[in-house]
């Protein structure tokens, strides 16, 4: 299978993205609800930590992530789509990626605003987005708490697409996504 | 029962048997402070509060973070050409702790870091103030978190007179390693968010009294 994107399948690397950001984002959810959990504490610390740096190196991945895609084919939507579908996978896939930088922006934000530097692994510190600000802290915070709900809303509008194309539609739109599968048009893998 | 109030006596008696030497130790410092003011050229110097500063900075998950004590006492007897007749008291009042986040400061103030209620007060007493090349050091012993160790402070120290009266700027920069006073039981006693390393830097106006 090509590195690159074809029409009709994605490319090696446009997958590898899409599965390592789908990894870190449950890496993501899993850090922030175990550290929600406990009391202020060199574990909480430490898993928002983790939570802060993950979320950065996701930054990084979705900037990468769209250069290239913009170096790329995009493959095509299924000719069969109505077009409010076609508006529908649009909407939702241009949701996905302002997410994806809506959130780790807001995070990045409101650790500035709380006065906590962003570090990414120990390796180096981020500079800070705002002053120190406490209201401003709050607001972020509820920002992107309600963020991360409206992220879990779109992946799950994604995931059902994707679903509904496999299974009722029978065609190749999530099989394009999944390395070491065939698809119907194009070279084989 | 029977254990637990024994063990309570047991803490009774150290407690007591800390207490009489401290107050033996203070009488002492307190009548050789008086012979030391006594000394000729020795001045006696107090803390300026309003102008002075006793900061910390410490790594926090990789990131630099800063924090200063508001309160403490500082009473120095100096003279440049008696050293033998000079000494460095400085007293801190945990509490007075503050890293610019309510919740951090509560955290720093805990049991398991530098249990304020228990501890409210670092303690570095200097009987010994020897020339360096970068200026002076204070040789003595900093108890902090109920432990005592052996500290070497380095620091400068100029006058002046300000409005007629005598004044005197001492600032100075080292630091210590949090785990050897106990700073971090539990899981703080982990290094890899917070290291060993917190760093103490302070920029003091004392004024001759």
């Amino acid at each position: 299978m090509s590195l690159r994107n074809t029409n009709h399948r994605w490319g090696l690397l446009s997958q590898l993205f899409h599965w390592l950001i789908v990894a870190l984002i449950i890496l993501q959810v899993t850090l922030a609800s175990l550290a929600d959990d406990l009391p202020p504490g060199a574990r909480k610390l430490t898993l928002l930590a983790r939570h802060k740096s993950v979320g950065i190196t996701i930054l990084m991945l979705v900037i990468l992530r769209l250069s290239w895609r913009s170096l790329n084919l995009t493959p095509l939507l299924p000719a069969t789509l109505k077009p409010y579908e076609r508006f529908l996978a649009r909407f939702t896939h241009a949701a996905l990626y302002v997410l994806l930088f809506a959130m780790p922006l807001s995070g990045w934000t409101m650790s500035s605003a709380r006065g906590f530097p962003v570090s990414w692994f120990g390796f180096f510190t981020l500079p800070d987005l705002v002053p120190k600000n406490k209201s401003l802290y709050a607001a972020l915070l509820t920002t992107h708490e309600a963020l991360a709900w409206v992220l879990a809303a779109v992946v799950t509008l994604h995931v059902a697409a994707a679903l509904k194309h496999h299974f009722m539609l029978r065609d190749d739109v999530l099989r394009r996504m999944l390395p070491f599968t065939t698809t119907g048009r194009g070279p084989k893998a | 029962m029977i254990v637990k109030s024994s063990a309570a006596a047991r803490a009774r008696l150290r407690d007591r048997a800390v207490r009489v030497p401290a107050l033996l130790l203070a009488t002492a410092l307190l009548s050789s402070r008086v012979a030391a003011a006594d000394a000729p050229g020795v001045r006696h110097y107090v803390l300026d509060p309003a102008r002075s500063s006793l900061e910390f900075t410490f790594l926090q998950a990789g990131a630099q973070n800063k924090g200063r004590f508001k309160s403490l006492q500082v009473s120095f007897d100096f003279a440049p050409d008696n050293l033998a007749a000079s000494h460095l008291d400085v007293v801190v009042e945990i509490n007075s702790l503050d890293s610019g986040d309510e919740e951090r400061d509560d955290t720093l103030r805990s049991a398991d870091l530098l249990a304020a209620s228990k501890f409210p007060q670092a303690h570095f007493a200097a009987a010994q103030i020897a020339r360096s090349a970068a200026g002076y050091e204070a040789i003595g012993k900093l108890t902090l978190r109920g432990v005592t160790r052996d500290a070497r402070i380095p620091f400068t120290f100029r006058t002046a007179t300000e409005n007629g009266a005598p004044v005197g700027y001492m600032s100075g920069k080292t630091s210590l390693r949090r785990l050897d006073y106990g700073v971090g039981q539990g899981d703080w006693r982990a290094t890899d968010q917070v290291p060993n390393e917190v760093g103490v830097s302070f920029a003091l106006r004392l004024s001759a009294h």
